[in-house]
């Protein structure tokens, strides 16, 4: 696997920490303390996660993960790995050489699973000064591409698959993670911008292949502050197509939010409210686009449109 | 008993069950810890109710745990909603001819009972007379209850040793329905006395259902907790019954009347190990006649230490599992089957569970 160079100034997480102690993750919403004796893992990590602070040592951590080799004869044969948060195993092993994109899905799962203090929409999110665009996903929108391009165009990356909602404060919390980037995704990024620092590619799993991009500085340093959010974008990708923006009524955006969360209906009331309090104070639009570029032009366009709409309000 | 604070639980999940109070002592790398065998207890979401009723309380609270107790709460609200809507429907389903008791978590929701908030049950307990048995068997199948599991043995295990049919869903319910006829499985040597219980039934205002007199209750959980489980993780039974305690025992006749149903049960010894755990454990205000005299022999006790220290409690296992806790879960499976079964039957059973494993399944 390749590794890229980090300045000396920077603890990488070497493969000796990672096994004894672990290292200590901040995402945001929550701390992950990570453990694996898995060498091949903390290279990795190096790469996609080069811009966070990673402590070696922590006092907190919101969940406690493992990824552990496989065990029984076979792990000669064929080595495995396995993902664990306290003593629970969510997933069939994977073949070792995928730790990352399993440690990947591993987190999402438990977060998926736990954060039920807040509403996680399934969605990405970036902002500007503090006003967030919540990008819907739907299956084949593209919205991991369009958030990634978002984020080497200067917004700041807060999330790409949890739009995590805190129904108390209504303001959007970062889960700040690499970003997956799938099959031809990860070229269209790669040459979409030479700040694209871009993980190995793990090819043939559950999802075809998967590459992570690296967050940046900018989002990692924010990794703590809210956003408001301000827009709701629908996107979906159309192979050469025109740009074409359609503005969704709220009821639609409503449902379309709510019905693609993750934990919508466990929520209950506490749902309810926050989506219809996005969905009522958010302009929406489903926006189809064939070009990269076009889409963030419209996506600030409407940014400061909304700005202009709530300064005359 | 020896000192719990040399166990992990012992350190800030069991001061915290005790009396919440404890937490001001806390620091966030003990909440750290903490947070994480309450989990696995399945005890946040009970913990977490119990700290946010008091504000001052709360604010002495790390905000970085906050979320966790409000997750917690939240997802207890959700489970506490889903065994609300299968009450419903079993309130619509089942005859009205026939007595229906709610057991355990389904009964403390109905009751509405504060000590059991956050609780996150998995299932719905209901118990009829034996001589009801088909009847509400077949009036739940009518209304889209399906057995969860079709294998013969299995069935048979249930119908002719159990206390319970097999666990019953309507597809795409969250909850399973268990439905028993007695509170102990009938081959085991504890016979719940089928008539007293029947005599001590409590009906729901403006239900139609049924719960068991407090002391049965706290028997049942009892019994539930040494002879219906291998042990292990059960620390929440123990706090059931520590809630039910505090709840209901307000004077010496109610210790009395749980002593006498106790014994008539055959539960007796039974309950004298979990007022001894309660009370070292959880503080349960039990008077100090309750577990002198009448102790069980030292082996039986040792072994009993062996397993509420090393089975029912939680324990955070980064570095593997201790070798004591190992042996403490397989004397706990091992104990659970000898108590249910006859020695013919337990090897019976272990034959062909054991010949089921190698053989590869049909599904």
């Amino acid at each position: 696997m390749s590794s890229s160079s980090r300045s000396s100034a920077e603890i990488a997480p070497r493969p000796a920490t990672l096994r004894d102690g672990g290292v200590w993750i901040d995402y945001g919403a929550c701390v992950v303390r990570v453990r694996s004796p898995i060498a091949a893992l903390a290279d990795q990590i190096e790469v996609v996660y080069r811009a966070f602070p990673i402590q070696q040592q922590g006092e907190f951590a919101d969940y406690h993960v493992s990824i552990d080799f496989g065990r029984g004869l076979r792990r000669h044969l064929r080595p495995t790995c396995r993902f664990a948060i306290d003593g629970v195993e969510p997933f069939e092993p994977f073949p070792a050489a995928s730790a990352l994109p399993m440690f990947e899905w591993g987190v999402n799962w438990c977060f998926a699973q736990r954060g039920n203090q807040f509403v996680l929409l399934h969605a990405g999110v970036l902002a500007r000064d503090g006003r967030a665009v919540i990008m819907a996903a739907t299956p084949g929108s593209g919205k991991s591409t369009l958030t990634a391009a978002m984020m080497l165009r200067g917004f700041r990356l807060l999330s790409d698959e949890f739009g995590v909602l805190d129904p108390v404060s209504t303001e959007l919390r970062a889960m700040l993670k690499p970003v997956a980037l799938k099959n031809r995704s990860i070229d269209v990024i790669r040459e979409f911008s030479p700040d694209a620092v871009i993980g190995p590619t793990f090819r043939g799993t559950r999802k075809g292949d998967v590459a992570h991009l690296a967050p940046d500085r900018a989002s990692t340093a924010a990794v703590r502050q809210s956003a408001r959010p301000v827009l709701v974008i629908f996107p979906r990708f159309s192979e050469g197509g025109r740009l074409e923006l359609k503005p969704q009524p709220p009821e639609q955006a409503f449902s379309r939010l709510a019905f693609n969360s993750f934990n919508y209906a466990l929520l209950g009331p506490l749902s309810f409210d926050a989506v219809a309090d996005v969905a009522a104070g958010c302009p929406a639009y489903e926006l189809a686009y064939g070009k990269l570029d076009e889409a963030i032009r419209c996506i600030d366009e409407l940014l400061a449109e909304s700005r202009g709409a709530a300064d005359a309000a | 008993m020896r000192p719990e604070s040399r166990l992990l639980a012992g350190r800030h999940l069991l001061p915290l069950l005790a009396d919440v109070t404890h937490l001001q002592s806390m620091s966030l790398a003990d909440w750290d810890g903490t947070l994480r065998l309450a989990r696995q207890a399945r005890l946040l979401g009970v913990l977490a109710h119990r700290i946010v009723r008091d504000p001052e309380l709360l604010s002495s609270v790390p905000e970085a745990v906050h979320g966790h107790l409000r997750s917690s709460i939240n997802f207890a609200a959700h489970r506490l909603q889903m065994v609300r809507i299968e009450l419903a429907h079993l309130e619509a389903a089942l005859p009205a001819g026939i007595t229906v008791v709610l057991l355990k978590g389904a009964a403390y929701i109905a009751e509405d009972l504060p000590f059991a908030q956050g609780r996150m049950p998995n299932d719905v307990d209901l118990l009829v007379a034996r001589r009801d048995l088909d009847a509400a068997e077949s009036a739940l199948a009518a209304a889209g209850w399906e057995a969860e599991t079709t294998d013969a043995y299995d069935q048979r295990y249930y119908r002719e040793w159990s206390h319970e049919l097999p666990p019953m869903r309507i597809p795409g319910h969250a909850l399973e329905v268990d439905l028993h006829h007695t509170i102990a499985p009938v081959t085991s040597r504890t016979r719940a006395d089928d008539a007293l219980l029947e005599s001590g039934l409590r009906p729901l205002p403006g239900s139609r259902f049924h719960v068991l007199s407090a002391a049965d209750q706290i028997i049942h959980s009892v019994i539930h907790l040494f002879q219906d489980s291998e042990m292990a993780g059960r620390l929440r039974d123990l706090v059931d019954i520590d809630g039910l305690i505090r709840l209901h025992m307000r004077d010496e006749a109610d210790w009395q009347t749980l002593h006498e149903r106790a014994r008539r049960h055959r539960a007796d010894r039974l309950l004298w190990f979990a007022l001894q755990y309660c009370r070292a454990w959880l503080a349960t205000p039990v008077p100090q006649s309750c577990t002198v005299g009448q102790r069980p022999p030292l082996p039986t006790r040792m072994l009993m230490d062996l397993l509420m220290r090393h089975a029912c409690l939680p324990l955070i296992a980064d570095d593997g599992e201790p070798r004591v806790r190992g042996i403490a879960r397989g004397l706990g499976q091992l104990r659970y089957h000898w108590l249910r079964m006859p020695p013919t039957l337990l090897a019976r059973h272990l034959c062909h569970k054991g010949f089921a494993r190698l053989a590869p399944r049909s599904d």
